[in-house]
């Protein structure tokens, strides 16, 4: 019953990540759904696996390393790609850039 | 320092006692207590890892670990405070600390993936990229800071950049709120600070 929950959680979360993917204007807000509604929807479906299968503990505790994985690496990863957008000269839409002020 | 006004002398006295302790607290760990860090840790994982329990698995998993974090103790305690006994540090840093920081940082998650719901029904974004000074100095330190900015509603870090032994961090936020560095500095980073402040320095 508690894994369903998070399995459909999950899978809002998802939805809502992808619809923001389409929605938003540009690559570094299209960035915010991606990063945010992946992590929150793998880690909530991820948990709902190690509830609901049937193995040893070490096999569940396999999930959470998994979770974890994804909850360091995924923020990285979009920050490489929102640093590489802006250094390969993708202007931003917005009301302040004081990264432009900087780097001239 | 006959001549020198008394207030003026306590004053001196404050600031060379504050230069002492942080110079302290910024040396690095005996080379002995940055492999027991990174043994425990790797070994650990192995035992997770690799879910057998029997004694020449527990056994090859702690020869191979140990050799690993030798040659490797380098990278993951290089920047860790000096406060303490090794013992007493780990044990506050693995029943303490961790399990706040995930429980923290699992409802900040859930907090922001609801604003993202909310912003991709609504579309009320206001976007820009501001600039937040940072207290840290570490690299691990900075990085696990912006990977948690990452992570908290509304903010996505875009660049680190260091200046003269101080870090900051330029920081796509979703709906500008203030543009003041030190407002923002304080709505971005929130207590997230405080907890890495005990860690790295």
């Amino acid at each position: 019953m508690i894994a369903l929950l998070f399995l459909l959680f999950g899978l809002f979360i998802m939805f809502f990540g992808a619809l923001g993917l389409l929605r938003f204007p540009d690559v570094y807000t299209r960035l915010h759904a991606t990063a945010k509604c992946d992590t929150g929807g793998a880690i909530s479906i991820l948990l709902a696996l190690a509830l609901a299968a049937d193995f040893s503990l070490t096999g569940k505790l396999k999930f959470l390393v998994i979770a974890l994985m994804i909850a360091m690496i995924n923020p990285m990863v979009s920050h490489a790609i929102a640093r590489a957008a802006y250094k390969s000269g993708i202007k931003p839409k917005a009301v302040v850039d004081m990264y432009a002020w900087d780097n001239p | 320092m006959g001549r020198v006004h008394f207030y003026l002398r306590e004053r001196l006295d404050e600031v060379r006692g504050r230069v002492l302790y942080e110079s302290y607290e910024a040396r690095k760990l005996p080379p002995w207590e940055r492999v027991g860090i990174t043994w425990l840790t790797l070994f650990a994982s192995w035992l997770v890892v690799s879910g057998k329990f029997s004694p020449p698995h527990i056994v090859t998993g702690a020869l191979v670990t140990l050799l690993i974090a030798i040659i490797t103790r380098d990278f993951l305690t290089e920047d860790i405070r000096q406060t303490g006994h090794l013992l007493s540090k780990a044990a506050y840093i693995f029943l303490f600390l961790v399990p706040q920081y995930l429980f923290i940082m699992a409802f900040r998650l859930l907090e922001s993936n609801l604003r993202v719901v909310k912003n991709v029904i609504l579309m009320d974004i206001n976007p820009g990229i501001v600039k937040v000074k940072s207290d840290l100095h570490s690299n691990a330190g900075l990085t696990v800071l912006a990977n948690s900015i990452t992570l908290t509603p509304g903010t996505l870090t875009l660049d680190v950049s260091k200046k003269l032994g101080e870090a900051y961090l330029y920081i796509h936020w979703i709906d500008v709120e203030a543009l003041d560095q030190q407002k923002a500095g304080v709505k971005i980073k929130g207590e997230l600070e405080e907890w890495l402040k005990k860690i790295f320095w």
